[in-house]
């Protein structure tokens, strides 16, 4: 799994807590059916279990904030860009990044729209370790904006405006950005190209690595 | 409560021929609860049978990568009728229906209270189904607005008024269940806290139906009239918004796991006193838990979608947070189980027997599925893998199979002499369940490795990805597995219905071991 939203260390943090839970559920299960010795737990045992649980539930949805709101910082206000929906300037919020584009999604493909004002169609031209912002449209229903190889996934609803921004591998090559949401019986077509291009000239490295 | 299993054995449950020499229209139309309870979970285990050959479907198609058998559309129908069979025309009805079977005489009534109930319930549930089949909806099990108001065949609004039935069948269903329980205290005139924790998951299974199953029908009736252009609540084309709708159908979407969820877990704190033949761990544990989570369960249901950028991040903070704290009531229950199986000696007839083996693979699935609802509520997670790849269907699979599957299959086997008066297949049985733990449990493993290297849901064709290819292989060798589990259990209840031999006396009365501690699992006596 990669990720490159930068909260890779406190996810795994999530996941070997989850895994020492489940961990700890299943050997005791293992042993109330299965060891000889019989043990009447205490009351005051699950009063600390459910304290424990708790608190780690509690600081894990403060990790959890926390990245979010870091993941935010920088995006341009969200209420300002709702308002004006159906019309985001490619600009905005562009001084904080090195590639602002929107993303039009319809049923089934993807449209991108660069800074310099051209279109392509399922492909999203990047350069490798840019900071690039995304401005996420839906024209018709429900879409999703998934980007595998920078653990990134939108949902975006028609009418609104998602704002998401990523850093893009250093590797160049050819990634996958696909749809997240059911959206009609061409879901499985919906997919676009994130190519990550240095500008050698060298097409024919570019195939290997894909999402 | 002291004594759980005193009082039990004091209801003395005996085996009883409830079903030969008695007519259909009978079965239909008597108010006796346990009769209630096999119409419904017959039903509900047609529906299984059904939802279960679209998953074959879907699994024999993505056992490639590519389109070799059915197209994008059929294969979506196959989605849509698994996912809306398996949660409302499955889960919902079977575990409500278990519960009405055992509820009168654990609570040691006569009868169940507003039954009539339970009989619109189920008739408007059976044509909801039917209008279901007929319209062939595409849309899948969440139908989200606006696609659902566009993909329309001709048929499309006997889909929306299927949805509307369900909702009526749902709201219907968990008033005999409050009654029941009110019936309780007002017979027994102890305090709330004492009543027996079926009497609990009763009380607030039943409060969860009847208070979200409306949001379902109302969801309905404006997919309808957004569908006829009477209004546009849901259609962004039309001044709608599509969020409207994600609120709404989701205040009932969440409470819906929860649906199946409560009464399985009021079934199974009635199994295990009368399989181990000695009290729970603590009731009182069990009494908080079902409060905590009734009460936490309403508040979790905008964990569902990605409102991030039209509502506030304290709006956000706050379902992750109670996203997070429905771990606590949970894990209560699962404690309680655990503790009481801890707590004395299981005696070697407990332990062969198929009832006790299957509590004991759900208690052990809900513990792997349970645990990840810690990583899927984190919204930082969410927005990197989980919303919307196979890791979500591992977690509900593991939940809705693992659990809701497992325990509605030891409610089967458990409740069969009750409902026949005769024993069932030991080896078939014993088949079965060897076939499903291991199935189920895989099936879920790969399922949660696809979600982490981003397999996308409802796609019919996929790229060739190595670690796709072979997870979508070995995924569909665990579902057929899982399939003949399932057709094994079948021919097992067919034989055993006329050929099952007969008996008299409890068959879960199990006799007192507590002087000797047998670690070992002695090999099944059949």
């Amino acid at each position: 799994m990669n990720n490159a939203l930068g909260y890779m260390g406190e996810q795994n943090m999530l996941f070997a807590i989850m895994l020492i839970m489940g961990f700890v559920g299943i050997i005791a299960l293992f042993f109330a059916l299965f060891t000889p010795t019989r043990w009447q737990v205490p009351y005051s045992v699950e009063i600390i279990f459910a304290a424990v649980i708790a608190i780690v539930t509690f600081g894990g949805a403060l990790v959890s904030q926390k990245t979010v709101n870091e993941y935010w910082a920088d995006v341009p206000n969200m209420d300002e860009l709702s308002k004006i929906s159906g019309k985001v300037t490619i600009d905005q919020g562009a001084d904080k990044f090195d590639k602002v584009v929107s993303a039009y999604l319809f049923q089934w493909g993807f449209i991108f729209i660069n800074p310099d004002g051209s279109a392509t169609r399922n492909a999203l031209s990047v350069k490798p370790g840019e900071r690039v912002l995304v401005h996420v449209l839906s024209n018709d229903v429900i879409h999703g904006f998934q980007i595998p190889v920078v653990g990134l996934t939108t949902e975006v609803d028609p009418k609104a405006v998602r704002s998401t921004w990523f850093k893009a591998p250093k590797k160049p090559g050819k990634y996958l950005i696909q749809c997240m949401d059911y959206c009609g019986i061409g879901h499985h077509q919906m997919k676009a190209w994130l190519v990550v291009d240095d500008g050698s000239d060298d097409d024919d490295e570019k195939q290997g690595a894909q999402g | 409560m002291s004594s759980q299993y005193e009082y039990h054995k004091s209801l003395k449950w005996q085996p009883e021929d409830m079903l030969s020499g008695i007519t259909l229209k009978q079965l239909i139309t008597s108010s006796d609860a346990r009769l209630l309870g096999i119409k419904g979970m017959l039903l509900a285990m047609i529906m299984l049978g059904i939802g279960g050959a679209m998953a074959m479907t879907m699994r024999v198609e993505l056992m490639q990568p590519g389109i070799q058998y059915i197209e994008s559309k059929p294969f979506i129908n196959a989605v849509t009728i698994h996912g809306l069979i398996m949660v409302l025309a499955f889960s919902v009805p079977f575990a409500t229906s278990a519960l009405y079977f055992i509820l009168p005489q654990t609570l040691g009534l006569k009868k169940m209270e507003m039954s009539w109930a339970a009989h619109m319930s189920f008739l408007s549930l059976l044509i909801g189904g039917v209008l279901l089949f007929i319209s062939r909806p595409d849309f899948t099990w969440s139908f989200y607005a606006p696609l659902s108001l566009r993909v329309a065949t001709d048929m499309i609004w006997m889909a929306h008024i299927a949805i509307i039935l369900v909702g009526i069948s749902e709201f219907l269903g968990g008033f005999p269940l409050i009654a029941t329980a009110r019936a309780w205290k007002k017979k027994s005139g102890g305090k709330w806290s004492d009543m027996p924790l079926s009497g609990w998951s009763a009380l607030t299974g039943g409060l969860f139906l009847v208070l979200s199953a409306p949001a379902l029908s109302v969801v309905g009736v404006y997919m309808l009239t957004d569908y006829l252009e009477l209004t546009a609540l849901f259609d962004p084309a039309r001044g709608g918004d599509a969020l409207t709708f994600l609120f709404m159908s989701w205040f009932y979407g969440h409470p819906a796991v929860y649906l199946p969820l409560v009464p399985l877990v009021g079934v199974l704190y009635h199994m295990l006193p009368r399989l181990l033949g000695r009290n729970l761990w603590s009731h009182k544990s069990g009494v908080y838990a079902f409060t905590l989570m009734f009460v936490v369960g309403f508040g979790v249901w905008v964990h569902h979608f990605q409102p991030n950028f039209t509502i506030h991040s304290w709006v956000n903070f706050f379902f992750q947070f109670m996203t997070m704290l429905i771990i606590v009531p949970s894990s209560l229950h699962v404690f309680n189980w655990v503790a009481t199986l801890w707590q004395g000696p299981i005696s070697p007839e407990a332990r062969v027997s198929i009832p006790f083996k299957f509590v004991c693979g759900a208690i052990f699935m809900i513990i792997v599925g349970g645990v990840n609802g810690y990583i899927n509520g984190n919204i930082a997670v969410d927005t990197s893998f989980i919303h919307n790849t196979y890791w979500l269907p591992a977690h509900f699979h593991a939940m809705f199979l693992g659990f809701i599957g497992m325990m509605a299959m030891a409610v089967f086997y458990f409740l069969f002499p009750y409902m026949t008066g005769r024993r069932f297949n030991q080896g078939l049985a014993n088949l079965h369940f060897w076939i499903w733990l291991p199935g189920i449990f895989a099936q879920v493993m790969l399922m949660f490795w696809l979600g982490m290297n981003y397999f996308p849901r409802w796609v019919v064709d996929y790229l060739p990805l190595p670690e796709w290819v072979t997870g979508q292989f070995w995924l569909s060798i665990a579902g057929f597995a899982n399939g003949i589990g399932f057709v094994i259990f079948v021919i097992n209840v067919v034989i055993s219905v006329r050929n099952g031999e007969k008996f008299e006396g409890d068959p879960w009365e199990f006799p007192d071991t507590s002087s000797s501690s047998s670690a070992t699992s002695p090999k099944p006596a059949e």
